[in-house]
């Protein structure tokens, strides 16, 4: 296989989707820097919150991925105890990976700006179950999806899942602050 | 993996599921060299086979890197939250964060991945720096990783000049110069950490699948922040 063979163009297909969606992305940020910079300690948040998915969604895919190859996991059964226990543990995951999050961010605001904000710990828990409840099933569809049509998941689902992530997380957490 | 039940391989994949998940056990060496099943699927069946709790197994390896990253994303915020007034006047900057956060955590992502894989399959030997498929990635990396920057450095300038920004050639040479620089030594940074910490946690016996993608992304994550806080308070 060559230097830029079948994977170097399956990485950079995806690349070119990730720019323009996270330029997207970017543009909805830059609009609406007032609203999130509202509330104090938002920046502490935000790129961990932004990162978040890519970690627990990432690790989703791969260990899916694996599976798949190895022929443990098939791609045409989803209901089986692998797939159902991996669904749990991202659900988990990303409600404890949060809850973390905010106490951070209320802690850094607390003790490194003197600001007693218990909004901090919240907006990320709703918006996190927000983007939670369409990235996870998302994931796990375009992983089983991009296996069957013969691509290698590993290098595309990363970038689709960070991109994804991204839009919804953003627009997630645009929706926390307006219920919190 | 599905055997008969009076097949010999059945009862021995039924107590390689039943082993201390840490604990490297013999009877993996054996069942490979008695039956012909790879190591890697092996290792599969005994962290997540018929008889281990899934959700457990992955909450019990993610939550502590989890909870690593997260912290240090958030001093990876706080960076940023300290020249917010600056930053946030930079706007193809500001388009472009999602974009570099991305990017490099993807880079971060696939470099792990990938490597995972290598080493599932055996194929990184001890000198894993004359690796010719390791090298190979590296340069697929870093010339894609270029073009892209450059690419997304025209878009968010592009969209900066259409909402009113004032776009120069000195702010193009420094929006530029910034993204570039920033991807660059991030990446190289990612594949070392990549390699260095995958080849540890094989050896410990883990799935690096579980630590990697965690640890890349959140060095991606916090370095880009510092890298490019640097950086703007360096040319802007």
């Amino acid at each position: 296989m060559g230097l830029f063979g079948k994977d170097a163009r399956e990485i950079l297909v995806s690349q070119m989707v990730l720019i323009s969606i996270g330029i997207v992305t970017g543009t909805i940020l830059a609009m609406s820097t007032d609203k999130i910079l509202l509330v104090p300690g938002m920046l502490i948040l935000l790129p961990g919150f932004l990162e978040m998915r890519g970690n627990i969604s990432g690790s989703f895919a791969s260990r899916l991925s694996s599976g798949l190859f190895l022929g443990v996991v098939k791609p045409d059964k989803y209901r089986t105890k692998i797939v159902k226990g991996n669904l749990i543990a991202s659900f988990l995951l990303v409600l404890a990976v949060a809850l973390i999050l905010g106490i951070i961010a209320f802690l850094i605001n607390l003790f490194m700006f003197g600001i007693f904000s218990t909004r901090i710990i919240a907006i990320p828990l709703i918006a996190g179950m927000i983007a939670n409840a369409i990235e996870i099933p998302l994931t796990l569809f375009m992983t089983f999806y991009f296996f069957r049509k013969g691509h290698d998941p590993n290098n595309i689902i990363g970038p689709f899942v960070s991109t994804s992530g991204d839009i919804t997380s953003i627009v997630a957490m645009l929706i926390a602050l307006v219920i919190v | 993996m599905s055997f008969p039940k009076k097949h010999p391989a059945h009862r021995h994949l039924r107590r390689l599921t039943k082993l201390k998940r840490k604990h490297y056990h013999p009877l993996i060496h054996k069942i490979h060299k008695e039956h012909n099943i790879s190591k890697k699927t092996l290792f599969y069946v005994k962290e997540y086979g018929p008889h281990s709790n899934v959700p457990r197994t992955i909450l019990k390896e993610s939550i502590r890197i989890l909870m690593f990253a997260s912290l240090i994303s958030s001093f990876g915020g706080l960076a940023i939250e300290n020249i917010k007034s600056l930053f946030i006047a930079i706007v193809p900057l500001v388009i472009m964060l999602p974009v570099l956060n991305d990017m490099i955590g993807d880079y971060g992502t696939i470099i792990s991945s990938r490597f995972s894989t290598l080493l599932h399959e055996g194929r990184i030997k001890r000198d894993w720096w004359k690796n010719m498929e390791l090298r190979r990635l590296f340069i697929q990396v870093v010339s894609i990783s270029l073009l892209t920057t450059l690419l997304s450095s025209a878009l968010s300038l592009s969209i900066s000049a259409i909402t009113g920004y004032a776009v120069n050639q000195g702010i193009i040479l420094k929006i530029v110069t910034v993204a570039t620089l920033d991807v660059l030594v991030l990446v190289c940074v990612l594949f070392l950490v990549a390699v260095l910490a995958g080849i540890y946690f094989f050896n410990k016996g883990e799935d690096p699948n579980n630590f990697l993608i965690p640890i890349t992304t959140s060095i991606a994550d916090f370095g880009n922040m510092i890298v490019l806080s640097l950086l703007v308070m360096l040319l802007f």
